[in-house]
């Protein structure tokens, strides 16, 4: 990583931009003109951002070369498919650098280079049927008799659901553990198919804010991003017509979140579903009612809250880890 | 010529494009290109020569071109071959 004093003629040269600097990220390149810092632009995973250009340098080869930078240190950490989130305005400089605009949302755009959605698409043409399909997301930290009455309500609306289980790791059970045990959990239900978002799913926790000029709009931006994206690039090729949320009564983000959803939604004529929590022991079951009941170690607690499946692997040896993960943070 | 590993050629720049070429046990040519729309058929072509050329029957190229021409196809998809076989 990059010296301290490197760091800050970064930092300067992103801030002379109007763009924010932030820390999180796992490479960093710049390039220099008889010594000066006259470009940069950074990764984190699979995220490029802060592709900053002195004004003497812009529309010169200074943005192929950051980017061909970036692009092969991201292949080499792994990742095929690469994402920019920029300005609107910023989009057409992407485009021609062969990046697909996937979504635009007031002040922010996508764009993506790489196999991307066409592929996770053609990964999943098998499952894709016709219909009058809904969609469930959920992050399933772990999977509860919450997300199942969710999804069984669901299912009997539907010809076929989509479950997503989202894959971003920013949570205490890791995805392969969050995907299996929804599959577990719905076995049962012959028009439920699990499938990974993939990228597609727009975490507040990927979601770079460098470029938007109020924090406050962050929040909203994302969301709005994430919406749109299942509404024009997943829902049409899923046949998606209705999407179906559990209620959120306490948690004013994902309520906050509920009410950007069901305005988009409607705008993109998919039908919005909000399904009402069910109760254990006079209050509604939720996954983080199941953690605290995991890391407290309530074995009977535990067995009102969630299906079979998820208590056999939370009394697992797998799963002491996880536990001591979620007590130490 | 075999490719064994994953490697990469070339750039982002104008006149240029970027080649990713991994093992799999199909062909399978993916192209990006700022002038797809008239010219895929040319740098299908050009990839598919270079391929029989040096004797490549199966791996995953991916290429995103920005109107390069043919001898720079040609050169960036025999450096990402050669990198890819090395022992």
């Amino acid at each position: 990583m990059a010296d301290p004093s490197t760091l800050r003629e970064a930092q300067s040269l992103i801030e002379s931009q109007g763009l924010r600097f932030e820390p999180d990220l796992d490479d960093l390149v710049g390039l220099y003109d008889n010594g000066r810092m006259v470009g940069c632009g950074a990764r984190k995973g699979y995220v490029l951002k802060m592709l900053a250009i002195l004004p003497d340098y812009q529309g010169t080869s200074v943005l192929g070369e950051l980017v061909t930078r970036l692009t092969l240190g991201g292949m080499a950490a792994g990742h095929d498919t690469l994402f920019i989130y920029t300005q609107p305005q910023s989009a057409p400089s992407f485009q021609s650098l062969n990046f697909r605009l996937l979504v635009t949302q007031g002040p922010v755009a996508l764009l993506e280079h790489g196999p991307g959605l066409e592929a996770y698409l053609g990964d999943h043409a098998a499952q894709i049927a016709p219909g009058q399909n809904g969609a469930v997301v959920i992050n399933g930290n772990p999977f509860t008799l919450g997300h199942l009455h969710l999804v069984e309500t669901a299912a009997q609306r539907v010809d076929r659901l989509y479950l997503f289980v989202v894959r971003e790791d920013r949570s205490a059970f890791p995805f392969d553990v969050r995907f299996r045990l929804a599959q577990e959990a719905t076995t049962h239900l012959e028009n439920v198919v699990v499938l990974d978002t993939s990228r597609y799913a727009v975490s507040a926790g990927t979601f770079p804010s460098y470029f938007l000029k109020r924090l406050d709009e962050v929040a909203m931006a994302q969301m709005g991003i994430d919406v749109r994206l299942f509404a024009q690039r997943i829902a049409p090729k899923f046949h998606i017509t209705t999407r179906f949320v559990g209620e959120e009564p306490h948690c004013t983000t994902t309520a906050a979140y509920n009410q950007v959803m069901s305005e988009v939604l409607h705008e993109h004529a998919i039908q919005w579903v909000e399904v009402p929590r069910i109760l254990a022991g006079g209050s509604p079951i939720s996954a983080t009612r199941v953690r605290q009941a995991f890391i407290d170690n309530e074995i009977d607690a535990l067995k009102n809250l969630v299906p079979e499946s998820t208590f056999e692997f939370l009394r697992s040896a797998p799963a002491r880890p996880i536990a001591d993960c979620l007590r130490s943070c | 010529m075999h490719i064994r590993r994953k490697a990469s050629s070339g750039t982002m720049q104008s006149s240029d494009l970027m080649v990713t070429v991994e093992p799999s046990d199909l062909l399978q040519i993916e192209i990006e290109s700022t002038v797809k729309k008239q010219f895929e058929h040319l740098i299908r072509a050009q990839i598919t020569a270079t391929l029989e050329h040096l004797g490549v029957t199966t791996g995953r190229i991916q290429i995103s071109d920005r109107g390069a021409l043919d001898y720079a196809i040609a050169a960036r998809i025999e450096t990402a071959i050669r990198r890819a076989s090395e022992e």
